[in-house]
């Protein structure tokens, strides 16, 4: 999408916005990256917390396999340049979350550089015009969380607990290669799938397990990059577009009005919608960044560089990893569009719900419904039903196995599609029953004897006289309604194709 | 007894001619009685006892753990100390009680070692006299000793002792003297520039500096990271690699520690240094190296030349900067290790509260002395980005020229360096204190800090007494993880220079020892 | 061997020739301490020392601390007679040998009474620090001794 296309306000000269993304995914593994500790989202304050994690004197860092193995899963599944010997640095702050006064991060040699990402993105959000992007990764690198404070006002006071503090944490550094809100989620949108899909991280981020930070500038085409601030505290996929797109809105306006930007952190407040300056980030940060002395190069190896005699309980081989990949979901969705014929705006809707390409495809395997006509009924109807109840599809009480049946009924045309809609519905009260007892006890089954359907069709005609009058002088449009008479004498339970039929003939009678 | 060495004591307790509560009891009486030098912040007669009593019951069940079992030992206080309170001599840390065992500690306690104690230091190991630390400074055990005394011209009467002691060198001072006063019979220090050869030299015992990577760090309070290492101070050579030989080793715990297999040894009797190859860098005559020393250095060279080895001059043309380099990179590790010294999770915490940044900032300000702060603010100005490179970076180059001096010269077929350890014997107190603690340092780790700077293994043995009765020794340099060749000659050269024991008064009092030695002819 | 030898970044220093020694130990010193430079000598800034205090969370005090940092820049400074083009920079000792990786297992934490234990300062089983992260202000406001210099 074009600047032009996002803001088409901008009647002035345009601007060219550019945002760039800084993620950070928590590692999923079961100990900290330089410690023992467990990791684990919800637990009693500090209990998950190592004399390393606390910062206790004379206590050293001691790197987890776990979390280098993720790092070169992602860098792998990212297109990157594994670094086969990358080395830690201290970054300097002070901070009450923050037990030794510095971050252990990889500053000069990060474990992963040089990468991509392939996203995709609607246009004019017409699902059936997606248009492929690419951003640019700079690096991957490994790097330390901090521990959590709670703001207690009413005591003057904040709590610390350490727990998430020495977390192992991958921080993805995407290029200023987007242009907007959309994209930068769409970006983060793929990332996660990926993220998810290689187990590297688990990427929730209502748990924190993925949270980013966006770069935003402006400038006038042709013109060098304008100054960016820094956008943190966004909670959501959603509100990070939200807050790209004030942020970027916000500048230009700035900008327009004769005022600068200034190279600040800002927050966003997504209950007022908008960014505001971080206070507590003031000042002339310098992190004094320095070799982390108590950690020797971190060595990977590939099938050629294999010691002979190494322990293999130390070794990292980048081979061996690359070849035990998952299908990453643009593969697994072009294999989905290979296979059952389905377009590709719906291999994206299958994968961006957890578990619902699983559903669909066993779904497919239980029935005689032809895939391309299955889809339609899990992305429309299943979906929608998951997201009025803010369902996820692992809790769906309707299982692929009642749903392939209650298609294989529609197939065999033993109901029309309206009932199908309403044996869904009682079929996610849960109750138990199965599909064909729903259509008996409702009686929505198919009116099959052929006489009853013949009957009510004349009965419709010979009340119908006016329109009966039009069709026959030649205005066939009308016969719908006839037939929508029909279907309403019925209950819906004629088969509409089979009363046009009927119909047609008595009328040429 | 006591003055014995570590061994014979080991088999004194084996053989049953003393046990180990009444060793343990003897050391502590003794601790007591010379509690004027300050060698002990804290003294840990509870445990010890404890551990003595354990001790000896594994000796009547005939089934002790080793060497070590029943030995009483002395800890620097910078090593932590589960359930003793472990301070670094600092404000920040009074009354910190670490939940943990520092490895090399463990692997004391492990072997049935007794701890007598925590010593005595300058704040944080930032010194070389071990007299900026908040428990005030040690006195070296030789100011009480006869040598000494007889060769003090007293001003008068009443200045006698009390103006007249000197330094025992830092920065793990307190554990020098712990050993020389025959207080313990080994003692851990740590060595970043010299704070265990410089204090072992005016001292005069064994101070071994292990190559960077053998013995594990964890536990040991850092001052710079990439230089550290655990120092161990005994009477004797030999004494020295037992107590190596139990604490070398992979360590889990701490990245630093090499990988390889490590098997303890025993040093062999060299009786033949016709193979060897002795280099004398020549740098090491650096200014200010008193005329006695370089006497001594000379005597030693000849020494071996005499006994047939290969005695040649060598280049280390880059030693001059040592100092310096050491000093940019020590401060910025200082800069860093000490920022997580906030008083949030542990240590002094000041009453201030109005905002954490101010609660730090005066936390720091109450809890460091002078020293800290300064190299704090040193470092974090090499640090800066502007600064960064001509500083910190420039100074890692510089390290690496140091380094590949050493490579060059022990490539060259050179199989240990000898060297003085420091420039004169131990000054006096009050000469001492007239010089700030930085330009000191600078001073007087000039001829240790370079094998820090290149991670060799280095050891101090005691030579000889200077002209005022005060211990000089010589140092010895190795190559990497050469423990075994570098005390091999160390232990040879020992026997030749027969070092004479300390008499103190002090300790013939506590003394009915069996073990006499005899004062023979030394070496000066 | 005792003839002179210029090397780089060292003074020369004249030693009298012959005079053959039996011992390999130099009688003289072989360098000597150079002359503090009066080199490109910079006057620390106000701004740099504010900068300095703010960060590292410690403070000058006075006007010796200021002087002690001016020592130890002019004493770092001798780091610039070293002639080290194109050589790199050493990390570590240990810069060949590799990283030790541990397994992902759970072995430390569930210790939270010992961590609290050291704390002078608790709330239930939190960590406590005063609220915010409030700079401290800034130089022009500052109460240091840096005013009246």
């Amino acid at each position: 999408m074009k600047a032009e296309e996002a803001f088409p306000e901008q009647s002035l000269a345009p601007w060219v916005p550019v945002v760039g993304l800084e993620i950070h995914a928590q590692i999923s593994s079961n100990s900290k990256l330089f410690s023992g500790s467990q990791v684990q989202f919800a637990a009693p304050p500090n209990s998950l917390v190592s004399f390393f994690d606390a910062s206790l004197p004379g206590t050293l860092p001691v790197l987890n396999r776990r979390c280098v193995e993720a790092a070169v899963m992602t860098g792998l599944a990212l297109n990157c340049s594994i670094n086969k010997k990358s080395l830690f640095d201290r970054k300097h702050y002070f901070y009450a979350d923050l037990p030794a006064g510095y971050q252990i991060t990889q500053q000069r040699v990060p474990i992963a550089v040089n990468g991509s990402l392939s996203y995709s993105l609607c246009i004019d959000n017409k699902m059936s015009q997606m248009v492929t992007k690419t951003v640019r990764i700079k690096q991957i690198q490994l790097e330390q969380d901090s521990g959590k404070s709670l703001h207690d006002d009413t005591r003057s006071q904040t709590l610390i607990d350490l727990n998430r503090a020495g977390v192992g944490l991958m921080e993805v550094v995407m290029e200023p290669d987007m242009c907007c809100g959309e994209e930068a989620a769409a970006a983060v949108r793929e990332l996660q799938l990926i993220l998810q899909t290689l187990g590297s991280s688990q990427a929730v981020m209502a748990e924190g397990q993925l949270r980013v930070d966006a770069n935003v500038s402006v400038h006038h085409p042709g013109e060098p990059y304008g100054v960016r601030t820094e956008v943190k505290n966004i909670n959501s996929i959603r509100f990070l577009a939200k807050a790209v797109d004030y942020e970027i809105q916000r500048q230009i306006e700035e900008l327009e009005n004769g005022g600068t930007i200034l190279n600040e952190t800002r927050a966003f407040d997504s209950k007022l919608g908008c960014t505001v300056p971080m206070r507590d980030k003031e000042g002339k940060q310098d992190y004094r960044f320095m070799p982390e002395p108590n950690l020797p190069p971190l060595i990977l190896y590939d099938a050629k560089s294999l010691p002979a005699n190494m322990n293999h309980q130390q070794v990292v081989n980048i081979d061996w990893i690359h070849k035990r990949l998952p299908d990453l979901p643009s593969v697994k969705r072009a294999k989905l569009v290979e296979q059952y014929g389905i377009l590709p705006e719906h291999s994206f809707t299958l994968l961006n719900e957890d578990g619902l390409a699983e559903f669909f495809e066993n779904v497919v395997k239980q029935t005689q419904m032809k895939p391309k006509k299955v889809i339609g009924w899990i992305i429309k109807d299943l979906l929608s039903h998951l997201k009025q109840h803010s369902l996820t599809v692992k809790e769906s009480p309707v299982s692929s196995f009642l749903l392939a049946d209650l298609l294989n009924l529609l197939v065999k045309k033993d109901i029309s599609s309206t009932a199908a809609k309403q044996v869904l519905a009682e079929l996610w009260k849960g109750e138990g029953k199965t599909p064909l007892e729903i259509v008996k006890e409702k009686k929505l089954g198919l009116i099959q004897d052929q006489k009853e359907l013949e009957q009510i069709c004349q009965a419709v005609i010979d009340r119908q006289e006016n329109e009966v009058m039009a069709i026959k002088s030649g205005n066939q449009k009308v016969l719908n309604k006839l037939i929508g008479l029909v279907q309403r004498e019925t209950q819906g339970r004629s088969n509409a194709v089979l009363v046009r039929q009927i119909l047609e003939k008595k009328l040429s009678e | 007894m006591l003055r014995a060495s570590l061994r014979q004591v080991s088999a004194a307790l084996r053989d049953g001619h003393v046990t180990p509560t009444e060793l343990c009891q003897r050391c502590l009486s003794l601790i007591k009685s010379t509690k004027f030098l300050n060698a002990y912040i804290t003294v840990a007669e509870e445990s010890a006892l404890k551990q003595a009593e354990e001790s000896e019951e594994r000796y009547r069940r005939g089934q002790p753990l080793g060497v070590l079992d029943g030995i009483p030992i002395a800890v620097k206080d910078n090593f932590n100390t589960a359930g003793i309170e472990t301070t670094c001599a600092s404000n920040m840390l009074k009354g910190y009680i670490s939940p943990y065992n520092a490895t090399v500690v463990q692997k004391l306690l492990d072997q049935g070692a007794v701890l007598l104690g925590k010593t005595n230091l300058d704040e944080f190991a930032m010194g070389s006299g071990s007299t900026d630390g908040v428990f005030g400074p040690v006195r070296n055990p030789w100011s009480y000793s006869r040598q000494y005394k007889e060769k003090s011209v007293p001003k008068s009467h009443s200045e006698d002792e009390e103006s007249n002691w000197v330094i025992t060198g830092g920065s793990s001072g307190g554990s020098a003297a712990a050993v020389s006063s025959f207080t313990c019979f080994a003692a851990l220090g740590s060595d970043t520039g010299g704070s265990t050869r410089n204090p072992a030299a005016h001292c005069g015992v064994v101070g071994l500096k292990p190559t960077y990577g053998l013995i594990s760090r964890h536990g040991l309070i850092p001052l710079v990271n990439s230089m550290d290492v655990p120092g161990i101070l005994t009477r004797c050579v030999d004494d020295a690699a037992v107590v190596l030989g139990s604490l070398a080793g992979h360590d889990p715990k701490d990245s630093t520690t090499i990988q390889d297999n490590f098997k303890p040894f025993e040093l062999p009797n060299l009786t033949d240094v016709s193979k060897l190859s002795i280099g004398i860098p020549k740098e090491y005559h650096a200014p200010g190296l008193s005329s006695e020393i370089l006497a001594l250095w000379s005597k030693a060279a000849d020494l071996f030349k005499n006994a047939g080895a290969k005695v040649v001059e060598v280049s280390l043309p880059h030693t001059r900067y040592s100092i310096v380099c050491y000093h940019v990179l020590c401060t910025a590790e200082v800069a860093s290790n000490m920022a997580r010294f906030d008083g949030l999770e542990y240590g002094h915490r000041s009453d201030m509260n109005k905002s954490t940044e101010s609660m730090y900032a005066a936390t720091r300000r109450e809890g460091f002395n002078d020293v800290v702060r300064g190299r704090i603010l040193s470092g974090n100005y090499f640090l800066l980005k502007q600064n960064y490179e001509n500083y910190f970076v420039k100074a890692q180059k510089v390290r690496r020229l140091i380094a590949n001096d050493f490579v060059k010269v022990f490539g060259s077929g050179v199989d240990i360096l000898l060297t003085p350890t420091t420039l004169s014997d131990a000054a006096p107190y009050t000469e001492f204190i007239k010089e700030d603690n930085r330009t000191r340092s600078a001073q007087d780790d000039i001829l240790t800090q370079a094998a820090n700077m290149a991670g060799l293994p280095a050891i101090n043995v005691p030579t000889a007494l200077s002209e005022r009765g005060l211990p000089v020794g010589l140092q010895f340099i190795g190559r990497s993880f050469q423990e075994k060749q570098l005390l091999t000659v160390a232990k040879w050269f020992e026997k030749q220079v027969k070092f004479p024991m300390i008499q103190l008064e002090e300790v013939k009092r506590h003394d009915h020892g069996v073990f006499q030695h005899q004062k023979s002819a030394s070496f000066s | 061997m005792w003839a002179l030898r210029l090397c780089r970044g060292l003074r020369a220093v004249p030693v009298p020739p012959v005079r053959a020694l039996r011992s390999a130990v130099p009688p003289r010193p072989a360098w000597q301490h150079g002359e503090p430079r009066p080199g490109p000598q910079q006057q620390v800034t106000a701004e740099v020392l504010g900068q300095l205090e703010h960060l590292a969370l410690v403070d000058f005090r006075d006007a010796e601390g200021v002087e002690r940092l001016q020592k130890a820049i002019r004493f770092a400074d001798q780091l610039r007679e070293v002639n080290t083009d194109g050589v790199e920079p050493m990390d570590s000792v240990l810069e060949d040998r590799c990283l030790y990786l541990r397994e992902d297992d759970v072995t430390e934490g569930n210790c939270t009474e010992e961590l609290l234990k050291n704390a002078r300062e608790k709330v239930e089983e939190y960590f406590v620090a005063p609220p915010g992260n409030i700079p401290l202000p800034k130089v022009e406001d500052q109460e240091t001794f840096l005013q009246g210099s």
